[in-house]
């Protein structure tokens, strides 16, 4: 880094456009050199001497566009070449694993999930990742340069130690130095909410949003808080288990230790109960039975207790968009209405932003996949 | 509570003198995966056809949504919304994906096949399966590899709005990676609350997305367990002998064809 006496020399200012070209093109998609240099206010030349750097280094290609519009010389088209950077997303969860191949740009190349009902066992879901990750990086003849992990619990982010992941029974947990040694490439550690805000924020429901909570609910509840643009981390990153709000003084016994979390009321369990389904009912079950809903009323009590606790939420933090992920991607349209209306009318804070908006992700439950990807391309994009 | 999406009661099935299925009841969830496993012969394949309409049965029930159905035809079963997939990755090879996944049953406008509805429909079904590892929806088949075609065929599957999919052993011509991507994709269709009947005899794959496993034995349905609840050793031994401790039918050795 810089200090604020030194200079900047020539290669770090182009080293610093050339990230923030990248970032562009792996967020965005591709671009015109036109748009390119007035989205990043550079100089015309500056923009052709970063690309034609970039295409040499096989990292984009340039096309003429398809579609022409108005009269000259059509800009080319600069396509960020997903083949270039590839990392390994692993979005680890309570009930199984999915893991992908992401290339630049986002795409994903390739794709795999297995059960967990067996074993959840730490060095067995390691051997699997990493026998999966051979098998992918053949197939797909990607060679991948970092790996980006989901894990719904308690993470270090300095060296990816998982300190208690309460639903898989993982305590104290070297996940990030295990796969490092094992993977031989440098892996990152976070937790699935933020991680899903992450996504929500970078390819979602919140691009043009800097401040958003991002609410997921799996087994567990948590969640990630964007703030000004920039995660919310607290002290070693171990902000996300806005699960674990009291909410319900006498409601049920959580196992974190406190009676009636936020959790207890608005979990997959809660909603299991609510549908009448039993409390280890299948993903897929849950959403059958939520689609095929006839009377929505069953989830009014539901539909209470998540109103009450995101208007705890919006008026502690103060977030002008609330998204929601995962299970609650499948919840009918009415009670996310009513959910969101309860919202604005109950918090102060959203009613002093003018209402803040309630949404589900368009994401889905790829949501903490494409965030691990993020995360793992952070460092990349910079080397590239 | 979720009913059952599908439901057999008493399926019997004979090919002249040979009884192949012996009173078969099975029961598909919406958004569960039901393994269909069994020996060579067991009657996995003939289970999936006549319940696809391929083979009239001798006797017995079909239960859609509840409602007693008669699926007398391929035709009928589709109107339900029960599509297959078959092993032998059964799409024409000279024709591109949107052709192959609107096959005999085009979209027209005015007379004239509408390949711009078609082709956003098709493009739309593989976004919606986050299925992006084909480059564009006018590739032809030839030209795939065997796990981008079987996604294929599951992709045209979904296209129909179908809510119970049978994969008749959908991996059994794929290498292993693409083993992998296949069972994936198996899993969202389920998360997505379709019914799915995924035929296999690989315990590993089973495993690895089955929340109940149905296991045939000489025709016989010898017991439906759920997949936390079972060993592999506890399934190879329903398959192999018909019983399993508690599990299975009474007097396997009394079983026959």
């Amino acid at each position: 880094m810089t200090g604020p006496t030194s200079g900047t020399r020539p290669d770090e200012i182009r080293r610093h456009n050339r990230t923030a070209l990248l970032r562009r093109l792996h967020v965005d998609g591709p671009s015109t050199r036109a748009s390119l240099a007035a989205e990043l206010g550079l100089n015309r030349s500056t923009i052709k001497a970063l690309v034609d750097g970039l295409a040499e280094a096989g990292v984009v290609a340039e096309r003429v566009p398809a579609l022409r519009s108005g009269a000259g010389r059509p800009s080319l088209l600069v396509l960020p070449q997903p083949q270039a950077a590839v990392v390994i997303a692993i979005d680890v969860r309570v009930e199984h694993v999915a893991m992908g191949f992401v290339g630049l740009g986002g795409e994903i190349l390739g794709r795999d999930s297995w059960n967990l009902h067996r074993t959840r066992d730490p060095g067995e879901v390691i051997t699997h990742i990493v026998e999966s990750a051979r098998l992918m990086a053949d197939d797909l003849d990607a060679d991948a340069v970092g790996v980006g992990v989901s894990v719904p619990g308690v993470v270090r982010r300095a060296d990816g130690h998982v300190h208690e992941a309460p639903n898989l029974h993982w305590t104290d947990v070297a996940l990030g130095k295990r796969l490092e040694a094992v993977l031989k490439l440098p892996v990152q550690v976070g937790n699935d909410a933020e991680l899903g805000a992450l996504a929500e924020h970078v390819r979602g429901a919140a691009q043009a949003s800097s401040d958003m909570v991002y609410i997921s609910a799996d087994v567990g509840v948590g969640g990630g808080v964007i703030l000004s643009g920039q995660p919310l981390r607290g002290t070693g990153g171990y902000v996300g288990e806005l699960g674990h709000m009291v909410v319900n003084p006498r409601g049920n016994r959580c196992y974190c230790g406190c009676d009636g979390c936020w959790e207890t009321e608005v979990g997959e369990p809660a909603l299991c109960r609510a549908l009448g389904l039993p409390d280890d009912a299948p993903r897929g079950t849950v959403v059958a039975a939520l689609r095929a809903l006839d009377d929505p009323s069953v989830l009014d009590e539901f539909a209470g207790w998540l109103a009450l606790g995101l208007a705890n939420i919006v008026n502690v933090l103060g977030p002008e968009l609330v998204v929601l992920g995962d299970l609650y991607t499948a919840l009918p349209d009415a009670v996310v209405d009513s959910v969101s209306t309860a919202v604005q009318r109950r918090s102060l804070v959203s009613r002093a932003v003018g209402g803040t908006q309630v949404v589900t992700s368009p994401l889905g439950r790829d949501a903490k996949l494409v965030g691990a990807a993020e995360l793992a391309f952070e460092p990349v994009l910079e080397t590239l | 509570m979720s009913e059952p999406i599908l439901e057999l009661r008493g399926i019997n099935k004979s090919f002249g003198p040979v009884h192949v299925l012996h009173d078969i009841d099975l029961v598909v969830n919406p958004g569960e995966v039901t393994a269909l496993v069994g020996d060579n012969g067991a009657g996995k394949s003939t289970l999936v056809k006549c319940i696809a309409g391929i083979h009239p049965t001798d006797s017995g029930e079909v239960l859609f949504n509840g409602q007693p159905v008669q699926i007398r035809g391929p035709r009928d079963a589709a109107d339900l919304g029960i599509e297959v997939v078959y092993q032998d990755l059964a799409l024409a090879d000279n024709l591109d994906i949107v052709q192959n996944m609107f096959l005999g049953r085009e979209r027209t406008k005015a007379g004239l096949l509408d390949e711009t509805d078609m082709e956003q429909a098709a493009r739309k079904t593989l976004a919606s399966l986050s299925v992006r590892t084909v480059k564009s929806v006018r590739t032809q088949v030839s030209s795939l590899s065997g796990g981008q075609r079987q996604t294929v065929a599951i992709a045209k599957a979904v296209l129909w709005n179908s809510k119970v999919v049978l994969l008749d052993e959908p991996t059994a011509a794929l290498g292993v990676a693409q083993t992998r991507q296949v069972l994936d994709l198996v899993r969202r269709l389920a998360e997505q609350g379709l019914g799915v009947v995924l035929i296999s005899h690989n315990m590993n794959d089973v495993f690895e997305v089955a929340d109940r496993i149905a296991c045939l034995y000489l025709g016989r349905m010898a017991a439906v367990v759920s997949s936390k609840e079972v060993t592999h050793g506890q399934v190879v031994e329903l398959i192999t002998a018909g019983r399993s401790g508690d599990l299975g039918i009474a007097r396997p050795e009394a079983a026959t064809i």
